[in-house]
């Protein structure tokens, strides 16, 4: 963590970045929350751990923190301390021309895993399900990179397994146990706030001349605003996991967001924010793409 | 009705003839406040987690129509709302939990009657208990309440042991409640619980009463510019998961919905303070654009304008927002920091 | 309430330039067709949003077919390229959340192929009709339709469900 603090107290002092977006410890040693820096000093706040969940890609996008990046007329860098996890939605957000790449100075780690929730001591049980089926413990891109890689702690990825079995239930089985999990949701929507790719200024379902998804909690509104939430994350979503983590009702949002990344995969050999090369699978398309489900 | 005792066994037996007599009963579950089927559902552990979401949800709900409306060529037709209100009975709040109506009530009472509210909550009873766990985002006592307090709840249980609770009767509703189950009473003893809400308030699960509530509010009244807003909304991502789970936030949106040409309602949902759009006008101007503005409403509604028009905080002190934030911006701090400023 | 055979609801999303012409096709030539249709005719395959599907549904529709022009004839040389991949992940979500994969069905038909139109439409109200009323979305609603039909009095939600 010292070399993190010093190499950040360095980028902030030689001008290289504005400011930088890290995490600090908040409260208590097992959790963290983020933090943005703007001079040298303030440095030794960071920390990195494995209590650090939020994927911190989410303030590249918010005009407050990009504001900060304008200093006396130009563009400086923005700092960001990201997980492998973290660093492909920078990827994407990049790939999308949200960002570019020479905007962002990343600084990464050899991942060893972080936690499902605060407070509890990283094991097989504890570890978040996300990092068990983790290709990328070494980020794809960075500006510095820290840590060593050790072993994980084993556990099955009881998470696919569950996707999977969804194919065994019937239609109606399927829609009463999503409509089951949606009725509960409140739409509060922390999970668009907490994801980096939820970056439109106005999402569909503030629109109101048409309305085309009700704001109302009920069980229609809910349907239609997690189908289409789900929808415009496919082959853009990077599974963080940070939607379900945000979520106050515990929907189980990754079963949904898990199983558009498997469609992506299988059937383009398409993971988001991999590649800055690259184009994005919604914003290109090829004339070979399979159609058997076309009449 | 002097104090009582009730068993476990007998207050099984109590929730059960609640239920058979078609009214519904609430209890927190593991980790939500859920309508209780069968009495093996009910946990009853004074030392469990606040749940992550209030019961408010009860008597102010998510989402609910209040007006429908029918139209054809010449005439629309209003079709008012019924609320009828099952009796319902809250069991096992804690004492952040169960005095989340009387505070909301005076709100909902203020220049408009808010029947909606009000029919429901004529219909609750509340079964508050007292509460044995407190962790860091727990802070009753710096906002008038503690572990013990009974204020709010009509029935008020004390645990004496892994079995046994005391049963102390609060209001005229509780009263009128608890003679109908007086065979599943027993003889009371009001020494024994008086020694445990003793024994609990000079315990570690009396949260540390961390700042002055009318100190804070002083505070806030003279430092509506101060600088120490300006930082605050950084990292606060606008999802009002916060406004969501709080048992006394209340603001709301009017939407109207509809069916067809023809039908339609108009629905009052939940609505969240620290939305960005929620104070955007139809002019497009936007009185608070950024984060810092919108927190600091928030904690102006509650520890300040609050106070001054009704006399009461708006907040129990339950720590839900803090525990679920995402970025885990703790509303205890910041309000004790205030006055460090 | 009087008894009817119940029928299937099907709208369908078709592009100017292709399909709705076909189905015009279909119409000069006299061909028959089940009625069963509600055609909305949008410029492009590739400007049909999701949303419009879920809409469908929503408003009480059991089928969707969206139609669009070959690929290589888009009149807008590529929108119904963009719309095969949207619709390749949509329709396997949709499946995944419960909802029927025949329920929602797409097609080519140009502007020549009146009688494929008439194939395709008569396939999807078959697939449609045997697949029944679609309940799932239909209960979404119930509490709206059981409560405006007659607010005063109870009304029986599998009353209000029963098409």
């Amino acid at each position: 963590m010292d070399e993190l603090r010093n190499h950040v107290k360095e980028l902030l002092a030689n001008g290289t970045v504005a400011a930088v977006i890290g995490y600090k410890e908040a409260g208590s040693p097992m959790r963290t929350k983020p933090v943005i820096i703007t001079a040298p000093e303030e440095a030794i706040l960071l920390v990195f751990n494995e209590y650090c969940l939020n994927n911190l890609a989410v303030y590249l996008t918010k005009a407050r923190v990009k504001n900060l990046a304008r200093v006396n007329g130009t563009i400086k860098k923005l700092g960001i301390v990201a997980k492998p996890c973290d660093v492909h939605a920078v990827i994407a957000l990049i790939q999308e021309s949200q960002l570019k790449r020479e905007d962002v100075y990343i600084i990464s780690f050899n991942c060893n895993g972080v936690v499902k929730d605060y407070g509890e001591t990283l094991t097989g049980e504890t570890i978040a399900s996300k990092c068990l089926h983790c290709d990328a413990r070494q980020p794809l891109y960075h500006d510095k990179v820290f840590g060593e890689l050790k072993d994980l702690p084993a556990s099955p990825d009881e998470e696919l397994a569950k996707i999977k079995s969804f194919d065994d239930m019937t239609s109606q089985e399927r829609f009463e146990y999503f409509k089951n999990e949606f009725d509960k949701c409140i739409k509060c929507y922390a999970c668009r706030a907490a994801c980096p790719m939820c970056y439109c200024t106005q999402c569909i379902t503030d629109k109101t001349i048409p309305r085309w998804v009700e704001s109302s909690a009920h069980g229609r509104g809910n349907f239609s605003w997690n189908l289409i939430r789900a929808f415009h994350l496919s082959a853009r979503c990077v599974g963080c996991g940070e939607c379900e983590r945000a979520c106050p009702m515990d929907i189980p949002l990754s079963l949904i967001n898990r199983k558009m990344l498997e469609v992506a995969k299988n059937d383009f050999a398409y993971l988001s924010g991999r590649n800055l090369e690259t184009p994005t699978l919604v914003g290109s398309f090829d004339v070979k793409d399979k159609e058997e489900f076309i009449l | 009705m002097e104090e009582k005792i009730i068993n476990r066994e007998n207050l099984n037996k109590l929730c059960r003839d609640i239920i058979d007599g078609g009214n519904i009963l609430i209890a927190p579950g593991k980790t939500e406040y859920t309508v209780i089927k069968d009495t093996s559902e009910i946990i009853l552990d004074a030392g469990s987690k606040p749940t992550k979401a209030s019961y408010k949800n009860y008597a102010f709900p998510k989402a609910e129509p209040v007006i429908y409306y029918k139209k054809d060529k010449n005439d629309i037709e209003l079709i008012d709302i019924d609320i009828k209100g099952k009796k319902t009975v809250i069991l096992g709040a804690k004492p952040c939990d169960s005095n989340s109506f009387s505070i909301l009530s005076k709100v909902f009472n203020w220049d408009y009657k808010d029947d909606f509210f009000n029919m429901r909550v004529k219909n609750f009873i509340v079964i508050g208990m007292m509460c044995e766990f407190a962790d860091k985002y727990c802070f009753c006592t710096s906002v008038g309440l503690s572990p013990v307090s009974e204020k709010g709840s009509d029935i008020f249980l004390i645990p004496l042991d892994e079995n046994n609770f005391a049963v102390r009767i609060i209001t005229d509703k509780g009263k009128e409640f608890m003679e109908s189950y007086g065979k599943y009473l027993t003889e009371g003893n009001p020494e024994k619980a008086k020694a445990k809400t003793e024994a609990v308030k000079s315990s570690a699960k009396m949260p540390e009463k961390v700042f002055n509530s009318e100190e804070v509010r002083k505070w806030l009244g003279k430092n509506f510019e101060h600088p120490f807003w300006d930082g605050i909304g950084d990292v606060c991502l606008s999802c009002a998961q916060c406004a969501f789970v709080c048992p006394v936030c209340h603001c709301f949106d009017i939407v109207d919905e509809d069916y067809s040409y023809e039908e339609g309602r108009r629905m009052k949902n939940w609505d969240g303070c620290q939305f960005g759009h929620f104070t955007l006008h139809a002019s497009g101007h936007n009185p608070r654009d950024i984060q810092g503005k919108r927190y600091r409403q928030r904690i102006n509604h509650k520890f300040k304008y609050y106070v001054d028009k009704f006399g009461e905080i708006l907040c129990t002190g339950c720590g839900r927002c803090s525990r679920g934030c995402p970025v885990s911006i703790d509303i205890k701090e910041i309000v004790s920091d205030t006055v460090k400023q | 309430m009087t008894e009817e055979k119940w029928e299937p609801k099907v709208v369908a999303f078709v592009c100017n330039w292709c399909t709705y012409t076909g189905a015009d096709l279909a119409g000069t030539s006299r061909l028959k067709y089940p009625a069963n249709m509600k055609m909305i005719r949008v410029m492009c395959s590739g400007g049909i949003d999701p949303v419009f599907i879920i809409k469908a549904f929503e408003r009480g529709a059991d089928g969707v077919l969206i139609s669009g022009c070959h690929p290589g004839d888009c009149h807008y040389n590529a929108g119904n390229f963009h719309a095969r991949r949207r619709w390749t992940m949509f329709h396997q979500l949709l499946e995944y959340l419960g909802i029927d994969k025949n329920r929602l069905q797409f097609s080519w038909v140009s502007a020549s192929e009146g009688k494929k139109f008439v194939d395709v439409v008569s396939k999807v109200v078959n697939d449609v009709r045997e697949l029944g009323l679609f309940k799932g979305y239909k209960e979404l609603n119930s509490e709206f339709t059981a409560v405006v039909n007659g607010l005063k009095q109870e009304v029986n939600k599998a009353e209000a469900v029963n098409g």
